[in-house]
């Protein structure tokens, strides 16, 4: 049996996540395995959500904790971690509508066509990503260096098509 | 070289900006929308617009079409620096007056060739 649609969405993701912290944040991920579900809530304080719509509709989400989240602007900017300041909500805004943005390109070529929203960025602590549609949720983690991101694909049920 | 750089997002004109600057480029404008970005046309000589597609008040496609529209600024080159990367999409852009279209995420090397590719069209 090959692998099946959310298989399909969960790799491309990853790839899209490790291409563009490869590209633009001058790191290499570490993919870890996929979580289904929502039994593990990550630890983060910065959460850049970007939704998409078409022939499924959900959202890409990205965590990180506050200091791989400076650590991440100032990699991008060229700046000191303990310099970026206001810079941080806007520059995991960008990563997560590049992830989002790579990941609807890289489904496109295979049929799947849906449109992305502008990217939205929740900085605070003790919150929880609750969608008020029944589908599916799948997390990956990535070690980047001594931190551990997250992303997550919420969305719901997608057709085989 | 006097680029004019539009991008909602601080940090994407900040890239591009250093990525310009390792290119041995020096001279920037920059705009957080097309309608600034007119607005900055209007203030002074520009010789290359690097743009977004995706921006609040005035996007990018609408801001190429009014550069078109200006006999001041209808053959600056125009790079639209995006992640539309759709067939349809860049279609669109370059229907819309693009001369050359760079998918995010992007290296120094990839903006490079393409600057170096429009200009070489002139």
């Amino acid at each position: 049996m090959g692998p099946t649609i959310v298989d399909t969405l969960v790799d491309t993701l990853t790839k899209s996540t490790e291409e563009v912290f490869e590209t633009m944040v001058f790191r290499t991920l570490t993919s870890l395995l996929p979580i289904e579900g929502d039994a593990l809530r990550p630890q983060s304080n910065v959460v850049g959500t970007v939704g998409f719509a078409g022939g499924a509709s959900g959202l890409v989400a990205f965590y990180s904790t506050l200091d791989a989240a400076r650590e991440i602007a100032g990699s991008m900017l060229g700046m000191e971690p303990a310099d970026v300041k206001g810079e941080m909500a806007d520059a995991i805004g960008e990563i997560t509508n590049m992830i989002a943005g790579s990941f609807r390109t890289k489904m496109a070529q295979s049929g799947h066509q849906w449109a992305i929203s502008v990217p939205t960025v929740t900085v605070g602590s003790d919150f929880y990503i609750k969608p008020l549609v029944t589908g599916r949720r799948v997390l990956i983690p990535f070690k980047m260096d001594s931190h551990e991101v997250f992303v997550e694909l919420i969305m719901t049920e997608p057709s085989e098509s | 070289m006097r680029f004019l750089v539009v991008d909602d997002s601080s940090t994407m004109r900040r890239i591009i900006i250093n990525t310009l600057n390792k290119l041995g480029y020096q001279d920037f404008v920059e705009a957080s929308n097309g309608r600034e970005g007119i607005d900055r046309l209007g203030s002074g000589s520009v010789d290359m617009i690097i743009t977004d597609w995706n921006m609040p008040e005035m996007n990018g496609i609408d801001f190429i079409k009014a550069v078109r529209g200006q006999a001041t600024s209808k053959d600056v080159p125009v790079l639209m620096v995006t992640t539309n990367a759709a067939k349809d999409d860049i279609v669109e852009a370059l229907r819309a007056g693009v001369n050359n279209y760079v998918v995010k995420p992007f290296t120094a090397e990839t903006i490079k060739e393409k600057i170096d590719a429009v200009l070489a069209a002139k």
